[in-house]
């Protein structure tokens, strides 16, 4: 019996092999959409126990990777729209923050920790929308329908993102 | 005149038609500005290609083998559960009890903090400070009692850890309490400092985090799991 057979009838060391093929991908999106390691962890946890439950309705017509990870982005979205409408006067605060200012050009290259750091240092809203733009590979268009914006709210979001980390990076 | 910034970012992107992108290239040959604008957000691009996948903590899965545990315990209805897996679930519980007293008082806190910014808000800042020192009070009392009941599954299962594990991770819990004691000590002296309040939160969940670690190595040693212990182990780096 292949993993996905096992885990759907219950064998939980069938579900930590398919946990261990699929977790860091899961891991390193839930973190960046939640903008902290901590937060990360316990998307990671909610995400999987999500997986465990609905396992029976998996029915292979898609990879089980891909039918993860449309899991776990459902799942970060939701998050992150539930903490927007809660700080959504604080964001605004920050957004007003993200004008371009001119900073002083880096002569060495950006070291990935550092971009990892920066990347949490983003405002909600802005920070989502680099993330699956930039980093998730998702045209303005596809972000806008995730995040329930429109188009061109998307491309001001990411570029808004884009200032702030030349801002933080420099 | 200097072309717009979403000028310069489509211009990066490559998403521009072949006039617009000539128009933009005549301009990079004699603004400087420009051009180190153009190539630092080159250079963001590169690094965010280059970033890499993140390991989770070795702590996840328990977390997440645990719950699956508790949801099968709770189909099934045993009516006999062990004391061990019974300690398990309990901490597992009061757990997820003190992860979300403290969302809760994080969330509440930055609610407070967008109030108080907010002119004519009805909440005065004193009502607002007593608040949030109210929500960091619960959210201290339910850290502790879930620091306790994994202190006392840790403190059970000691014996099963080899003397230079369990001096590693005593040291790196007096450098976590050490951080509580200061963070407790900078709250006494000013109560409404964020900052302070924020540490002492991150300190709990520190502590939190470590007891887990510790659980889960014990679980892993006394199952003769020597690569699980030794993934566990590798993550306890001294702190301090």
């Amino acid at each position: 019996m292949d993993l996905v057979t096992r885990s759907q009838a219950g064998d939980v060391q069938a579900f930590e092999a398919i946990y261990r093929q699929h977790a860091a991908r899961i891991y390193t999106l839930a973190c960046r959409m939640a903008g902290s390691p901590e937060d990360g962890e316990d998307l990671l946890q909610e995400i999987f126990l999500q997986a465990y439950r609905k396992l029976g309705s998996f029915k292979g017509d898609a990879a089980l990777g891909t039918w993860l990870y449309r899991l776990a982005l459902n799942h970060c979205l939701d998050y992150v729209r539930s903490r927007q409408a809660k700080m959504s006067k604080l964001t605004d605060t920050l957004d007003a923050d993200t004008s371009y200012q001119p900073v002083a050009r880096r002569d060495t290259p950006i070291a990935r920790l550092d971009l990892e750091r920066a990347l949490e240092r983003l405002p909600d809203g802005c920070r989502e929308a680099f993330v699956l733009h930039d980093v998730e590979g998702f045209d303005h268009k596809e972000v806008g329908k995730l995040l329930g914006i429109a188009e061109g709210t998307s491309k001001s979001q990411v570029f808004k993102a884009r200032a702030k980390l030349r801002a933080l990076l420099r | 005149m200097h072309p717009s910034e979403t000028t310069i970012h489509d211009y990066v992107d490559d998403t521009l038609s072949a006039f617009d992108r000539a128009e933009v290239e005549r301009h990079l040959s004699r603004c400087a500005e420009c051009r180190a604008l153009v190539d630092d957000l080159r250079e963001i691009r590169r690094a965010t290609r280059s970033l890499e996948l993140r390991e989770p903590p070795v702590r996840a899965w328990t977390r997440i083998e645990r719950a699956i545990q508790l949801e099968q315990q709770e189909r099934a209805a045993r009516p006999r559960v062990s004391r061990a897996v019974w300690l398990g679930l309990a901490a597992a519980a009061v757990l997820v009890i003190a992860a979300a007293a403290g969302l809760s008082f994080q969330s509440r806190a930055g609610r407070n903090g967008a109030t108080t910014q907010t002119a004519g808000s009805a909440m005065s800042g004193e009502a607002t400070a007593q608040s949030i020192e109210a929500e960091l009070r619960a959210a201290e009392t339910h850290y502790e009692n879930a620091i306790k009941g994994l202190e006392q599954i840790a403190n059970a299962g000691k014996g099963t850890l080899d003397p230079q594990t369990a001096a590693t991770l005593q040291k790196n819990l007096s450098v976590v309490d050490q951080a509580i004691s200061e963070s407790r000590a900078a709250l006494r002296v000013e109560p409404t400092s964020e900052p302070a309040q924020q540490s002492l939160i991150d300190s709990f969940k520190t502590k939190m985090a470590l007891l887990q670690d510790t659980v889960a190595l014990i679980n892993e040693m006394r199952k003769g799991n020597e690569a699980g212990a030794a993934r566990i182990v590798s993550g306890l780096k001294p702190k301090g």
